[in-house]
């Protein structure tokens, strides 16, 4: 928590999938109570992680986030019953493959966060937010999203590498 | 004219071309397979192997932007492909199956609509052929009016000669300017014999009797025994030389993004799927039949010519072993 | 480096009998039809067939090249295969762990089906020159780690001796393993490589005995989750999300990184979930059916120690 705020060279952005029931309603009293928080947490609202499907965070990271949050009721508190029991078996098995494609899972962090727990929200948002801001902004993907086929290429980086080559 | 090259001078020339900063495109290593690709340099190139995938990316892109958009307040900028953007490309090592599918392709390209994303990259783009000295079963260019030694569609045609080199004989006026251009690199033919040519084991199919049984049996059992077993993916159209098929997407956001034409495919069960819901080609068996039709009959109908130039890829790379040569000796069985 | 040939003299044994079976389930009206392997004109050559009348059983053989996983004819998304009635199908062990896949999924009842197990001695890796000889060099990685060469609980099964196997290298063990010692820098631009080859052919989806669902999720555009042009980035995404909705369910046959034009290592991914969800939940894909994968149940006391 900052007192005033720091000037960076470098502002992560952090998308924050959270469940309505717990994480938002934290996520709320934190804005109620008026605890600071960075600002660079983006939060979409979901009815549970239940409903939050790998292929979000994957959208994420490829439209432009550096750091992804995901959070939820505490096991047993699931507003759905069990929503949240399926989202940490999917959420288990998906971090492993991320990793194995080499995305480093350090910008990819799993909360549970409850409606009574604005305090920790803060302090989940801001240990994500810290960690990434010092990690640098997260090029994989946007380097990725810039690779073309050779045949559709329209400039030719093959010309200059061959002349240099030679 | 003819000129003969030996192996030495050939890697020079395509040093050389390279050296100049001209793009040379050929068949070289990439991940694990062949591809028809930018070199890097002359040792890059590979005579020996058959390209996973046909020529024709050169002219007709896996993916390529067609317009890009920008949302600037309430402005929308638009940035067009120009056609200064397509480089001056010499193709290498090209081989007649691919070679002969271009012009094929240059009928349906310039027809209704003269598609300048192809046009533009064709008059850009100078041939080089190979003759081929080995072929595998699959192979059935022979079957299909072509040959391991058809010069058709290329500028320049390379023979291999015994005892290493090339025959080089130009085959049009690009040819012929390339072989005054770098003249210097080529000699004058000696007499050495040409190395003796592959003979793909196929007879030549009658594709006028394939034809008549294609325009009178649209609806046939035949077609139900012969393509239950295609599970539509698109691998056979990819490979293939003459599959010309693409879709248009808007890839982006409201605030920006870019139009891109990409490679599509009459295998996929969406490829006739109507946005009411309805889908003409519903079953796999009437989106086979299409691909057989429109190689064999409609390409014919339209164009006097054969959509397919027995290169063989789709016979290698179909995940369920259809084999379009055994579908065509088949029909003409019939 | 030195390869050995892998034992396959009991093909032709294994052929009659088959083909034995078919004729006398076809003529006794015990199955309508027969979903089997036949040749092409490709000298060693097959390709799966679906055989109605008794004359043509003769058409069905055995061999290193009948690689198919038959399983994907008898999906929702094969509606053109002819199903009144039982169907007999030639299945070997991986094949026959998908359909026990889809009995679980609820898209098949064992009933229905008629199963001819094969004894295996493996199948080639590619058939791209369908005539290779089965070596440990040309044999297909997914047949270097199977314990299970005679497919279980089927209805009829040639008696064959099945020789001894020369020893294997574990390609997907070691692969794996090797991918995961790299650094995650190292390991990205290795799938980068990887998934640029992609061309969106979606052989791989097709292939796929689980990849049923009448519309992908992937083939949508609202919302488009995935993009569809084969680009590199979009190319990412497809396969990261296949391999998330195969995970749990995968039955390893490996068809897809067989069927991939471009020579894609697929089944490194398959792979690698399977192996993690073995760890982290116990949960593997067999011979038995079961009504709920590792993806669709939950353990109060499941692994949360990423999850802060």
């Amino acid at each position: 928590m900052h007192s005033e705020k720091q000037k960076h060279d470098f502002e992560p952005k952090i998308i924050a999938f959270v469940c309505t029931w717990c994480t938002y309603a934290g996520a709320d009293l934190a804005g109620t109570s008026r605890m600071q928080y960075p600002a660079n947490v983006r939060v979409l609202k979901f009815p549970c992680t239940g409903r939050i499907d790998p292929v979000f965070i994957l959208k994420a990271f490829q439209q432009g986030a550096d750091g992804v949050l995901v959070s939820g009721c505490h096991p047993g508190d699931c507003h759905y019953i069990a929503g949240n029991f399926h989202a940490r078996r999917r959420f288990a098995a998906f971090r492993k493959l991320l990793e194995f494609i080499g995305v480093d899972l350090n910008r990819l962090q799993f909360s549970w966060v409850s409606a009574a727990e604005g305090g920790k929200w803060v302090e989940v948002v801001t240990d994500l937010t810290e960690r990434v801001r010092a990690m640098g902004p997260m090029v994989e993907f946007k380097d990725l999203a810039l690779e073309e086929q050779w045949s559709g290429s329209l400039n030719t980086p093959e010309l200059q590498e061959a002349y240099d080559a030679i | 004219m003819q000129k003969q090259i030996t192996e030495a001078n050939f890697r020079l020339l395509l040093d050389s071309l390279l050296f100049k900063g001209q793009r040379v495109v050929g068949p070289r290593r990439s991940g694990g397979t062949v591809l028809y690709e930018p070199l890097a340099s002359a040792s890059d190139l590979v005579t020996d192997e058959l390209p996973r995938r046909s020529v024709k990316e050169a002219f007709f892109p896996v993916c390529e932007d067609l317009l890009e958009y920008r949302k600037e307040g309430q402005q929308v900028a638009l940035s067009d492909v120009t056609a200064e953007r397509f480089p001056e490309t010499v193709l290498i090592g090209v081989r007649p199956c691919d070679a002969a599918a271009v012009p094929v392709l240059d009928a349906v390209f310039s027809w209704d609509y003269k598609d300048q994303f192809f046009l533009e990259r064709r008059a850009r783009t100078t041939i080089i052929g190979l003759a081929c000295t080995s072929s595998d079963d699959a192979c059935f260019c022979s079957a299909v009016g072509l040959s391991p030694g058809d010069p058709k569609g290329a500028d320049l045609m390379l023979t291999p000669l015994v005892g290493g080199g090339f025959l080089v004989e130009s085959q049009s006026e690009k040819g012929e300017a390339f072989l005054e251009t770098w003249k210097d690199r080529f000699a004058e033919p000696d007499g050495t014999q040409p190395q003796e040519l592959a003979t793909p084991a196929t007879q030549p199919f009658d594709l006028k009797r394939i034809k008549a049984w294609l325009d009178d049996h649209f609806e046939d059992a035949a077609w139900d025994s012969i393509a239950t077993r295609c599970v539509g993916c698109g691998a056979c159209a990819f490979v293939c030389p003459a599959c010309h098929c693409f879709d248009i997407v808007d890839e982006g956001s409201e605030k920006g993004g870019k139009r891109r034409k990409f490679w599509d495919a009459c295998g996929f069960w969406k490829f006739t799927h109507h946005a009411s819901g309805h889908n003409p080609r519903d079953l796999q068996p009437k989106r086979y039949r299409n691909r057989i039709m429109h190689k064999f009959k409609y390409y014919d109908d339209k164009f006097g010519q054969t959509l397919c130039t027995g290169c063989g890829r789709c016979i290698r790379v179909c995940p369920v072993g259809i084999d379009i040569a055994g579908v065509l000796e088949e029909i003409q069985d019939k | 480096m030195q390869s050995d040939t892998v034992d396959t003299s009991c093909h032709a044994v294994i052929t009659e009998a088959v083909r034995h079976e078919a004729r006398r389930i076809l003529s006794d009206g015990t199955v309508t039809a027969v979903i089997g392997y036949a040749a092409s004109r490709r000298k060693g050559s097959t390709q799966p067939i679906v055989i109605t009348s008794v004359d043509d059983a003769d058409k069905l053989i055995c061999s290193a090249a009948c690689v198919n996983n038959l399983a994907v004819y008898l999906t929702k998304a094969k509606k053109d295969v002819p199903r009144s009635g039982r169907i007999g199908v030639v299945v070997k062990s991986c094949d026959l762990k998908a359909l026990v896949g889809l009995m679980g999924e609820a898209q098949l009842k064992r009933e229905d089906l008629y199963l001819i197990g094969i004894p295996c001695t493996g199948v080639l890796g590619s058939v791209l020159q369908p005539a290779a000889l089965l070596t440990t060099a040309s044999i297909a990685s997914k047949c270097c780690e199977c314990t299970d060469r005679l497919p279980p609980g089927c209805d009829f099964v040639p008696s064959v001796q099945l020789p001894q196997l020369p020893r294997f290298e574990q390609r997907y063990t070691d692969e794996i393993a090797r991918l995961e010692a790299m650094s995650p820098a190292e390991r990205w631009e290795y799938w980068k490589e990887q998934f640029s080859k992609c061309i969106k052919c979606y052989a791989c989806r097709q292939v796929c005995p689980f990849c049923f669902c009448e519309q992908c999720l992937c083939d949508r555009n609202r919302p488009q989750m995935v993009e569809q042009t084969p680009r590199p980035a979009g190319n990412t995404a497809w396969h990261l999300v296949r391999a998330m909705h195969l995970a749990g369910r995968c039955a390893g046959c490996a068809e897809c990184e067989r069927a991939c034009p471009m020579d894609i290592p697929l089944n490194l991914l398959n792979r690698k979930m399977a192996r993690e969800l073995k760890e982290l939940f116990n949960s593997e894909t067999g011979f038995e059916v079961r009504d709920k994968g590792p993806l669709n149940s939950y353990q109060d006391d499941d692994d949360q120690s990423f999850i802060r």
